[in-house]
């Protein structure tokens, strides 16, 4: 049905990177029912900083999802295969900043909105958004040749970046959109860094008195 | 029917309170129709492009059907939190018969699936073309039937789960069969060539053939496009499938209910 050398397993590599994206956003969902049952309070009467609980939030989150996904990753590879193990180590590791921005992206997201019925809106269409504007499904030629807007803002999505890095690192060579596996590792890390630093800021000026309610 | 239409009024209440959630929900369809459909048109296959021309066209239909899916399903998750928060004894002890109530929720579903689809049905006759007034009327009748099936068997399931996660899970389940071994995605010529290669079990195949999704997405396309032609096999499919879950859901709400 579609003409791209390698399909399935091109697209094989895309859907770990979607069902990571949808099971690292599951910590905001968490953060709500913490809430409505009073355990924000006595994580906040722990004796961490809330520097350290946003980061071990996002690293609980991101491993979290990590270990549910493990499975899936493991029948991708068997299907796939590794050309290079190192690659693949790097690629991995990669994946694991991933999770954790992911995770920081949606305990900042809830933190911020305070509602769990927009959380939940704003997190449907920003998967909706998030994933099809990336080279998940698709590779980017495509996209841009659809759209070039689509191709833009997949060029600097998240997604596409971690769904590269598990191509590249499984050795699909074929339709990756970055030559340099450095640039989308430099993307993730980025992505990483923004989310962890925000979440940690507005955690940190929400939460106090009561005002996460 | 006085009291079926409190059934539907107070589930319409509800269906109209998540306006937001709708929202969301519809974007979410819009953003698989004007931004996934039209990156495949781009990748099919020429083979593929002689019998289709168009994915994004091909997909419209597909599309309307998951939309009409996905909201006629949530009664079910209203039914199965009314279960697990005790609200059913309330409801039974409304001045209804248990026959009314059960019809009303099962009907307060396929109408409720059908408003949500209503926009979605608009934007792919406003892309791929209009039908005859003949044709439209067939449409919203097969559609309303697949949307009481559809609402009874969610019903069904959220009146047999005792828990929102067995809940989630079956829905999961039924979701992917019925979605994935259709013709919602692609064409059914695919999944049979599928099966004569050896690739794909012969079962799923029979499977796809008879699902009501398969048929009420091709009979869209066979009025607005032409291919595959139209089958009263069609229209059957999805009216057994919807005589079957209604019945079936009535009763078992009616039993479950009492029951819990």
């Amino acid at each position: 049905m579609i003409a791209v050398e390698d399909y399935f397993r091109y697209y094989v590599g895309g859907l770990s990177i979607m069902t990571l994206y949808s099971t690292a956003v599951f910590i905001g969902f968490d953060i709500y029912e913490e809430a409505e049952h009073g355990v924000f309070e006595y994580l906040l009467s722990l004796p961490v900083t809330r520097k350290q609980l946003v980061i071990g939030r996002s690293i609980g989150g991101g491993l979290r999802a990590f270990i549910y996904v493990g499975p899936l990753i493991c029948v991708a590879l068997y299907v796939i295969g590794t050309a290079n193990p190192i690659n693949f180590l790097l690629a991995l590791f990669s994946l694991f900043l991933f999770a954790f921005g992911v995770s920081g992206m949606s305990i900042t997201l809830a933190v911020a909105i305070k509602s769990s019925d927009r959380f939940d809106i704003l997190m449907g269409v920003l998967d909706a958004l998030i994933v099809r504007l990336s080279t998940a499904m698709y590779p980017l030629g495509f996209v841009r040749e659809a759209n070039p807007l689509y191709g833009w803002i997949a060029n600097f999505n998240p997604v596409t970046y971690a769904a590269e890095l598990f191509r590249w690192g499984a050795g699909i060579e074929s339709n990756l959109s970055f030559e340099n596996p450095l640039l989308p590792f430099l993307g993730i890390v980025m992505f990483f860094a923004f989310f962890t630093l925000l979440g940690i800021v507005l955690y940190d000026k929400t939460i106090e008195g009561g005002g996460w309610q | 029917m006085r009291h079926i239409a409190h059934v539907l009024e107070n589930d319409f209440r509800n269906f109209f309170r998540y306006k937001w959630w709708l929202v969301g929900l519809i974007s979410m369809n819009l953003a698989d129709l004007f931004i996934m459909a039209m990156v495949y048109n781009r990748m099919l296959s020429p083979e593929v492009t002689r019998q289709i021309k168009s994915y994004f066209d091909f997909f419209a239909p597909g599309l309307t059907v998951t939309g009409l899916f996905a909201s006629a399903f949530m009664i079910g998750r209203e039914v199965n939190m009314e279960r697990r928060r005790e609200v059913h004894q309330y409801m039974l002890s409304l001045p209804m018969t248990r026959f009314e109530l059960a019809f009303g929720r099962v009907l307060s579903g396929g109408l409720r699936g059908m408003v949500y689809m209503s926009p979605l049905l608009a934007t792919c006759f406003a892309f791929i073309g209009l039908p005859t007034l003949n044709q439209l009327f067939i449409i919203l009748v097969v559609l309303f039937f697949l949307a009481m099936g559809i609402s009874g068997l969610s019903i069904a399931i959220a009146v047999s789960t005792t828990s929102l996660d067995k809940f989630v899970t079956a829905r999961g389940l039924v979701y992917y069969l019925l979605f994935f071994c259709s013709s919602v995605f692609y064409p059914f010529s695919l999944i049979e060539q599928l099966g004569l290669e050896g690739k794909f079990p012969m079962i799923l195949v029979t499977f796809a053939r008879i699902n009501p999704l398969s048929n009420a997405s091709d009979l869209i396309r066979s009025f607005l496009l032409g291919t595959p032609s139209f089958s009263p096999e069609m229209v059957v499919s999805v009216l057994v499938f919807s005589a079957v879950f209604t019945t079936f859901a009535a009763f078992a709400y009616i039993k479950l209910i009492e029951r819990a």
